[in-house]
């Protein structure tokens, strides 16, 4: 293995890539501005020394080591995430520290909690109605009970997850676990604003997606079909079988069907792409299939649950389970393959096993990967290479990294600084680079927010995009100079930056701008940049200027 | 900037980050350059009520025996002279809740329509499917990518369109206006700038310096746009605004919204789409009747709207204020004095344009078989026909089929309130 790795690196080197593009000759890149590069795409930029530390231990080696992130020890990271509580809290105990205010008051209601002359809470709606916090006669009683019982609020919920990305890709050496955990729940996009999804959205990170984001795709697509996150997301868990046993409910239970949500995504967005090859009648099969892939309890259980199922029901809130009462137990046709009638909770099984293996699933996630990693253009000839090893491997996750990182055309001039960050890679990649420290708090998210990439917060299925035009526009690009602004005048609530560290304490403001300019981008500008720069240098606090105005040029926009 | 030189180098740009095959739209813009349009343009505002308001008792069918009996504690009673507690008689059927009395002058003026039993024919109740099925406008289809708004700015391509075209006074771009085409989406005006205290200028100037020199860049070109459309917002003084008319907005993030709104309309930045939102409608319990909690929302609502209009007085010629929300109630109260999730609801639309005066669309009854599942509004009007009409004869899109995929727009569904 180690033999094929170097010689398919002084390959790259040896050969120039075949890219074409007319005006800008490619060419190799040198030996520093691939490990740039290397740090740019498999993480979330250089921290300063960090080139220096690649050089020593050998970028083939450094990059072997990040496709095997388990092996690289991460207590920083680890230290960084500890007080996070609710990274490992499973979805039961969400519902319970984090109750909804409307939840709570149900329940404080049942047990005759609520003050004399306050007026009656709504009933038990789906979904749950509006914040009885705005409701003052509510408001004082249902505080009193959140701080009596040492409660919190469910926004705290998905704040702490949001630091815990942060804090990770800011902190971890495993960086390109980072960059494929972020890639993944992008490309799974479960949208924390739906329902119940922000109690479900701590496990989907932690036994969804990181357990598989180097592994196979095919186990980390049956993990994402099993996780109440998804099944919420997209619908499934309510999707229900006319012609299974539904007789037994009332007339006031809500009528319910087939809903083709998930069945419809899982081939346009997680496997074959919108033109791979399935038709509305594929989409209707998969989705009886997926019949009976529900949640127990998914808004959690409530005091009459816990009174009939005791214990277990309380434990088991919010969990996968396979309810065969509303499956679908006939035959099905999917993509010209028939699942026999009698499977079960198998049939979901078997078309998550078609579809993983199938042709157009390698192609398509090939491509995402491509135009993720190398270019918003993905070369179809490294794309056609990529979606073979895919194949071949299996969906092996690693493999297929392999077959791009050590393709010409990743190491590519043409690549070299190609890519627009989207906000998530730039914040984190200018904390990198000012090695600033950071709790990964609100202060970052408000910035996140206001460059357009909330973290869980695009509301639909396809994620956000990859490519330049959506994130080059006057609003963001002004956003992005405001940050950059901010985070070097340490405006940035939660986050220190200390620039002499940066500077070594040089004054001669030359020697500052190149230091930085150094730090910041490997220094390489253009002449007319770095004249434009110094002239700017004519304030009392040039330091904190000049930073700011360079992690707000075109040149850091880019990795 | 030259822009005979700008589209030059921009073409360098085009090749150098390899998308010369196909450049994406902005661009396109980049290469055509933009300058504010300072010339009359048409104007739409739309105003978002999220979380479902009760249109049986913003638009009160009084008319109507079922809507007493099916709401015995929180119906609006009939109107009756002297009675500020009753319904503003519209048309002898229907009445406007008491609280929005600033709507009446705007009703008599013939400004004022209502597309009443009007919505998404799907019938999903839960809020964030309805309201994406409305801002994407295709009901039912969830991986639609960009909002209607946004397809209308795509259908129609405009050289020389400003960074202000479509503006949503959001911290967020909502998903209506979603796409490839460009929205600025601020909560104020004022975050439309630089912001680094005593040195901002100073700051900026260096950001300006920095991208007016590197011109063969994407980035670049952008930035010299954000920065026009920065000093242009400042040449038009935002915080030395005065209402005009003797407009009073509500003091709330609402009012803000509309007042700021008008400012951009006053300070022809060549404005075309604006959008806002208003929350606090999801009255599950004790909405209240005339007095309660959806009075002082509807008193803040349309008292905000009525300021914007009287505020922007003649320039109300050109431009159309449209307001919806998600779905509409039960027409049952429920046990808690409240309504849950329904169907169909009420839209208003005013404007000097507009033939107002009239409740439009057909009106299903409230009696028990007329009910949609036995328990809401029927919906007579498909949300698609009110925003096409407004797409086609108000902002004059020649496009109009692009604007709603799966749908086919016919003129003959429209409901001739324009």
């Amino acid at each position: 293995m180690k033999i094929v790795l170097v010689i398919a690196l002084s390959l790259s080197i040896v050969a120039p890539p075949v890219a074409a593009q007319k005006s800008a000759k490619p060419h190799a890149l040198s030996q520093e501005q691939r490990i740039v590069h290397v740090l740019n795409r498999l993480g979330f930029g250089a921290r300063p020394g960090d080139v220096e530390r690649v050089k020593a231990m050998g970028l083939e080696n450094y990059i072997k080591q990040q496709l095997n992130p388990e092996k690289i020890p991460d207590t920083v990271a680890e230290n960084k995430i500890k007080d996070l509580t609710v990274l490992n809290m499973p979805a039961a105990e969400l519902y319970a520290k984090y109750p909804q205010p409307g939840q709570l008051l149900r329940q404080l209601r049942a047990r005759g909690m609520l003050p004399e002359g306050a007026p009656a809470p709504e009933n038990n709606q789906t979904p749950p109605a509006g914040n009885p916090l705005d409701n003052e006669k509510y408001r004082e009683v249902i505080q009193k009970y959140y701080r009596e019982n040492g409660l919190q609020r469910p926004q705290q919920i998905i704040a702490e997850l949001q630091a815990s990305r942060i804090l990770r890709a800011v902190y971890s050496e495993r960086q390109l676990q980072e960059v494929m955990v972020d890639f993944w729940t992008n490309h799974f996009n479960v949208f924390a604003g739906k329902g119940a999804d922000r109690w479900l959205l701590p496990a989907y990170d932690r036994d969804t997606i990181r357990p598989h984001a180097m592994g196979k795709f095919s186990a980390l697509l049956q993990a994402t079909a099993q996780s109440p996150a998804m099944l919420f997301y997209l619908d499934n868990f309510q999707s229900v079988s006319p012609n299974a046993m539904q007789r037994a409910r009332g007339p006031q239970q809500q009528r319910r069907g087939i809903n083709e949500n998930y069945a419809r995504e899982l081939m346009e967005l997680h496997t074959l792409g919108v033109d791979g090859g399935y038709t509305q009648k594929d989409v209707q099969e998969v989705a009886r299939c997926f019949t009976g892939w529900t949640i127990f309890q998914p808004r959690g259980g409530g005091a009459a649950v816990n009174a009939m199922m005791g214990e277990a029901g309380r434990r088991n809130a919010g969990t996968f389970f396979f309810n065969a009462r509303t499956h679908d137990d006939g035959e099905k046709t999917v993509l010209g393959q028939k699942i026999p009638a009698g499977g079960g909770f198998k049939d979901g099984l078997t078309v998550l096993d078609i579809l993983a293996r199938h042709p157009s699933t390698a192609k398509f996630i090939a491509t995402k990967l491509v135009r993720h990693f190398v270019s918003d253009n993905p070369p179809p000839a490294l794309v056609d290479r990529v979606a073979k090893t895919f194949t071949k491997t299996d969906g092996d996750i690693r493999e297929t990294l392999k077959a791009i990182f050590f393709s010409d055309e990743f190491n590519s001039s043409t690549a070299y600084r190609a890519k627009i960050k989207r906000p998530f890679e730039l914040v984190v990649s200018a904390i990198r680079t000012l090695g600033a420290d950071t709790n990964g708090g609100p202060g970052t998210h408000q910035w996140l927010a206001r460059m357009g990439e909330p973290l869980y917060g695009f509301q639909t299925p396809n994620g956000y995009s990859d490519t330049a035009e959506s994130w080059v526009n006057t609003g963001g690009l002004l956003e992005r100079m405001n940050f950059g602004l901010a985070l070097a005048g340490n405006r940035v609530q939660g986050t220190q930056v200390d620039l002499s560290k940066l500077t070594a304490n040089e004054t001669s403001q030359a020697k500052v701008l190149d230091q930085s300019l150094k730090t910041i981008l490997a220094a390489e500008v253009s002449a007319a940049t770095r004249e434009t720069l110094l002239k700017q240098l004519d304030q009392s606090d040039p330091v904190t200027k000049v930073v700011g105005l360079i992690l707000g040029t075109p040149e850091f926009q880019r990795q | 900037m030259n822009r005979r030189y700008f589209l030059k180098s921009s073409g360098i740009a085009l090749a150098s980050v390899g998308m010369s095959l196909s450049a994406p739209s902005f661009l396109e813009r980049v290469v055509f350059g933009s300058t504010p349009s300072r010339g009359k343009r048409k104007t739409l505002i739309a105003i978002f009520q999220r979380g479902a308001v009760d249109g049986l008792n913003m638009v009160v069918p009084f008319g109507e025996s079922s809507y007493y009996d099916l709401r015995p504690s929180i119906s609006i009673s009939k109107p009756a002279p002297g009675n500020a507690e009753a319904a503003i008689d519209l048309d002898g059927f229907f009445g406007l809740h008491p609280s929005m009395s600033a709507f009446k002058s705007l009703w008599d003026s013939k400004r004022l329509a209502i597309i009443h039993a009007s919505g998404s024919p799907d019938n999903s109740r839960s809020h964030f499917d309805a309201q994406d099925y409305m801002e994407s406008a295709t009901p039912g289809v969830k991986s639609t990518k960009d909002g209607w708004l946004n397809r209308y700015l795509q259908s129609k391509n405009d050289p020389d369109a400003s960074s202000f075209r479509a503006v949503s006074m959001t911290t967020n771009t909502p998903r209506v206006l979603q796409g490839p085409a460009p929205v600025v989406a601020m909560a104020r005006l004022s975050d439309f700038a630089i912001r680094a205290g005593k040195s901002s200028a100073n700051v900026q100037g260096g950001f300006e310096a920095l991208y007016a020199q590197k011109s063969d860049d994407v980035l670049a070109g952008m930035g010299r746009e954000t920065f026009e459309a920065v000093n242009y917002l400042k040449k038009a003084n935002p915080e030395q605004y005065q209402p005009e008319n003797g407009a009073q907005y509500p003091r709330s993030p609402f009012g803000n919204s509309l007042l700021q709104i008008a400012q951009l309309i006053k300070a022809s930045v060549g404005l075309e789409v604006a959008f806002t939102d208003l929350q606090g409608w999801d009255t599950h319990a004790n909405q209240g009747n005339s007095r309660g909690q959806l009075a002082n929302n509807l008193q803040q609502f349309s008292s905000g709207i009525g300021a914007l209009y009287q505020d922007l007085g003649q320039r109300m010629d050109d431009v159309v204020i449209l307001t919806m929300s998600e779905f509409g109630r039960t027409v049952r109260e429920n046990g808690n004095r409240g309504t849950d999730h329904g169907h169909a609801n009420a839209m208003f639309v005013m404007g000097n344009s507009v033939r107002g005066g009239k409740v439009y669309g057909r009106w299903p009854g409230l009696k028990n078989d007329q009910l949609y599942e036995e328990r809401d509004l029927a919906l007579t009007t498909d949300f698609r026909d009110v925003f096409g009409e407004l797409a086609t004869r108000h902002l004059g899109t020649k496009n109009s089929n692009s604007l709603f995929p799966g749908y086919s727009l016919s003129s003959s569904r429209f409901k001739n309130f324009l």
